[in-house]
């Protein structure tokens, strides 16, 4: 643990700010509280957001696990991974059940999560209607009449086009029935998991400096209409590493012919069962 | 003399908070407040937990029963800015609830903002699980059922007048002994 | 067999050793010394100093070494450091006013009280390539001091009543945008504290697009003066104001036509820009897109992107920019799964209906 900087890299006084705003965040659920980002030595984009919700809430107890499309080894994770060992000194692990907090990018594990273990969301975009209506000072103002017809709109212009919803990840969602919040770019099987979850969820937006949250056992809707439900993805394959056919999967090229073959997204979900297949 | 606020700031200070947040996470359910710190009366141990985990020079706070000893005790340990008016506070501190000003003389947010709203930390009288008010809402799995001794007659009416704005609002902790129990402004109290 | 891809961990370790190969490059030429880079190439510490909000020509230094030269990577390690620093305090206004002045000119008056005063500046060196070594063995010979505080240019049109006035005493407490996050609308000492942390590349594209028609504002350079400023900081507990040092500024004047508008009468108009070191091209720039900014308070009409607040301060900091841009190399594969399953669905669909219409068309015709 490197000892020239604070336990988990951030002074006291940027952590007092985050844990209040963190506090408001879980009050309302789904509204984005503005909070004062700091600059943080990794990019934005690339996690600042949830790197500063998880230096506030990490303490020496923490076991940290850190997911970038599921997988521990993904190179981000591997680094942010090794940020807070160097910094806080924290245990890491690849389990999902061993671990008190996970940080994530694209992903909610496939392992079910307990009432005892934080899920930090890194967020590009906190603003759901942000492509929509470019202008914060008017989306600001749409979050506080709950106007969300230009998300309707969308939604109904895409099933006029297409025959159904064409948003595949980031897919909107309303929370407690009344916030409109992104749930992060997870794919929208991952929807779902939001819903009621024993878990907190919390979300983190550095370069757009918003944290907010879903609180466990809390309504989360994906919108959607009476006519045209909510849908995950399916796949015709099953993992070809673990045989699992309700996780979801990621295509990867396997030669120069172009051969596919699907695995697990989720690395430690795939590897818990191959070992217990093993056994 | 003066009295010692946390051993360990960093450490004390991130104990005090995780508990906090699942408090506020998990709504009328008592947990501990898990390293306490020595206050000057009427504050509790517990209760000072809470103000120097969540207060610095960038919060106002206002009490409802300041004295001298308190006043520079919070601002030597947490250099917070004491406010006269309870519109004005960030963090109020209630320690004669039966006294206490109505809920909406506390800011509530803005309908842009409404996390620009106070939070009450309430030195209460007891927590009873097997008794009292039904609660539901987010972060409650069905009902939890508390009782909270202490609260005057008309605090259940003015909360119920304030969840009309949702979601504006005010967020409440209310402490007694060494444990807490938060009721964030979401929370609904079920009727009979 | 494919076996899930591992090895994320030596794959950085590897490419941090090859990075710092390359960054040191042949150990056989000696490596760059600090005080070389903070004299040799001093307008890029000023640059990294002040876009990275930390005026320590050392530590810009270091930070242009390690990032080999690359000023947006050095600005971003001189603010991921400025970010653990404790905050002592908050020093006075600068009284630019009272700048030991360098250099100071103006482009409204053939001359000035205190004079057109060139200083180090590149403006008539003829960009002929030096293949000798510029090293001047023969100092300059001192020339006279300058006065120690020189009048403004601005004050001479003040006098007239043909400027504006700003009364910087009724002037709120300004934010902090190292501390609280943008919030839109942004007074003007947001803005100006956000241009002046912003990336000197897009401010001078902005302050070009508005010399180009995309909102023009007649500017003239009232007063560019760079030199020496003093710190000064009043202690809660000594309660009287102490000097701390003094550090380089370049401060921009616009002068701007204003034809009357939102009940004001027609006067010249003002536009400010203020950066730490030498960094005229910043400060003009700055100066210029700080006066479009003012669109709304003066009544003027809003069309120009230069005009538009959010889309401005929104997206002038290299760091976020440099981030969000570059973060798009990270994976994204369970998205691009998402998108990939969707696209598939919809062009069956697209073909299922063609194969339909195909069918339909045979029928009738047959």
């Amino acid at each position: 643990m490197t000892s020239n900087y604070n336990f988990a890299f951030l002074d006291e006084n940027t952590k007092r700010m985050l844990r209040r705003a963190l506090l408001k965040a879980v009050a309302i659920p789904g509204y984005q509280v503005p909070f004062g980002s700091r600059e943080m030595p990794l990019p934005y984009g690339w996690g600042t957001g949830g790197i500063q919700l998880t230096a506030a809430l990490l303490g020496p107890d923490d076991v940290l696990k850190v997911i970038d499309q599921g997988a521990d080894d993904t190179t981000n994770a591997v680094n942010i991974r090794r940020f807070f060992a160097r910094v806080a000194g924290v245990a890491t692990t690849e389990r999902t059940i061993e671990a008190s907090v996970i940080q994530t990018r694209h992903r909610i594990p496939e392992t079910p999560l307990r009432e005892d273990q934080i899920l930090v969301f890194q967020v590009p975009e906190p603003e759901p209607l942000r492509t929509l209506e470019p202008r914060e000072a008017e989306t600001r103002t749409l979050h506080a009449l709950a106007d969300y017809g230009l998300m309707h709109v969308k939604l109904y212009e895409d099933i006029a086009q297409y025959g159904h919803i064409a948003t595949s990840y980031d897919y909107p969602v309303l929370v407690d029935g009344r916030f409109l919040t992104s749930p992060s770019p997870i794919p929208k099987f991952d929807n779902p998991k939001l819903d009621h979850s024993p878990a907190l969820m919390l979300f983190g937006a550095g370069r757009e400096k918003r944290l907010y949250a879903i609180p466990p056992y809390t309504r989360v809707e994906s919108l959607a209409f009476e006519d045209h439900p909510f849908e995950i993805q399916r796949w015709e394959h099953q993992c070809e590493l673990c045989g699992a056919d309700e996780s979801y999967l990621d295509e990867v090229v396997v030669d120069d012919l172009g051969s596919r073959m699907f695995v697990c997204s989720d690395t430690d979900y795939c590897g818990q069962r191959r070992a217990e297949q093993a056994a | 003399m003066m009295l010692a606020a946390f051993a360990h700031p960093v450490f004390d200070s991130q104990r005090n908070f995780r508990e906090l947040l699942q408090a506020m996470a998990r709504p009328a359910v008592p947990r501990l407040v898990p390293t306490p710190a020595a206050a000057p009366a009427p504050i509790l141990p517990a209760t000072m937990a809470v103000l120097l985990t969540l207060c610095d020079a960038d919060t106002a706070l206002w009490l409802q029963q300041p004295n001298e000893e308190v006043a520079s005790h919070l601002r030597f340990h947490a250099g917070v800015r004491l406010v006269q008016e309870p519109a004005d506070a960030d963090f109020a501190l209630i320690t004669e609830p039966s006294s206490m000003p109505p809920l909406a003389r506390f800011a509530h947010g803005e309908l842009r903002y409404p996390d620009r709203s106070a939070s009450l930390i309430v030195q209460v009288e007891g927590f009873d699980g097997n008794a009292g008010r039904r609660f539901a809402g987010p972060g409650i799995n069905d009902v939890e059922q508390l009782a909270i001794a202490g609260l005057p007659a008309e605090f259940w009416q003015q909360r119920a007048a304030m969840s009309a704005q949702l979601p504006l609002g005010v967020d409440l902790i209310f402490i007694s002994g060494e444990r807490m129990v938060a009721l964030p402004r979401t929370t609904r109290v079920l009727e009979d | 067999m494919y076996v899930a891809v591992k090895g994320g961990e030596q794959a950085i370790t590897r490419s941090l050793q090859l990075l710092a190969e390359a960054r040191r490059g042949d150990l056989a030429t000696p490596e760059l010394t600090l005080d070389q880079i903070r004299q040799q190439l001093r307008l890029g510490v000023a640059r990294v100093m002040q876009e990275g909000s930390l005026y320590d020509e050392e530590l810009a230094a270091m930070a242009i070494r390690q990032a080999a030269g690359d000023m947006l990577e050095a600005i971003f390690l001189l603010r991921a450091y400025r970010t653990t620093l404790r905050r002592f305090g908050y020093t006075q206004p600068l009284d630019t006013n009272a700048m030991r002045v360098h250099r100071r000119v103006s482009g409204t008056f053939k001359d000035v009280p205190g004079g057109q005063v060139l200083g180090p500046t590149y403006d008539y060196t003829q960009r002929l390539l030096e293949f000798e070594s510029a090293a001047t063995s023969e100092p300059v010979e001192a020339a006279e001091p300058l006065p120690d505080a020189m009048p403004r240019v601005l004050d001479l049109l003040d006098a007239e009543a043909l400027i504006e006035r700003i009364d910087a005493g009724t002037d709120p407490e300004p934010a902090d945008l190292t501390r609280e996050p943008l919030m839109f609308p942004a007074d003007r000492a947001t803005r100006l504290q956000n241009l002046a942390r912003g990336d000197e590349g897009f401010l001078l594209g902005m302050a070009y697009s508005t010399q180009r028609g995309y909102a023009e504002t007649h500017p003239f350079a009232g007063e560019i003066r760079m030199g020496e400023v003093d710190v000064l900081i009043c202690p809660e507990e000594l309660g009287f104001t102490i000097e701390i040092g003094s550090i380089t500024l370049t401060e921009c004047q616009m002068i701007n036509q204003f034809h009357g508008g939102n009940g004001l009468p027609p006067q010249f108009t003002r536009g400010y820009g203020l950066c730490m070191g030498e960094g005229e091209r910043k400060a003009m720039s700055m100066a210029l897109v700080d006066r479009t900014l003012r669109c709304d308070e003066l009544g003027e009409p809003s069309y120009a992107p230069a005009q538009n607040h959010e889309f401005v301060l929104s997206h002038s900091d290299s760091v976020e920019a440099s981030g969000f841009v570059q973060h798009l190399k990270l994976p994204h594969y369970v998205d691009f799964q998402a998108e990939l399953s969707l696209l598939r669905t919809l062009s069956a669909q697209h073909a299922q209906r063609a194969r339909d219409e195909e069918v339909t068309t045979q029928e009738t015709s047959s």
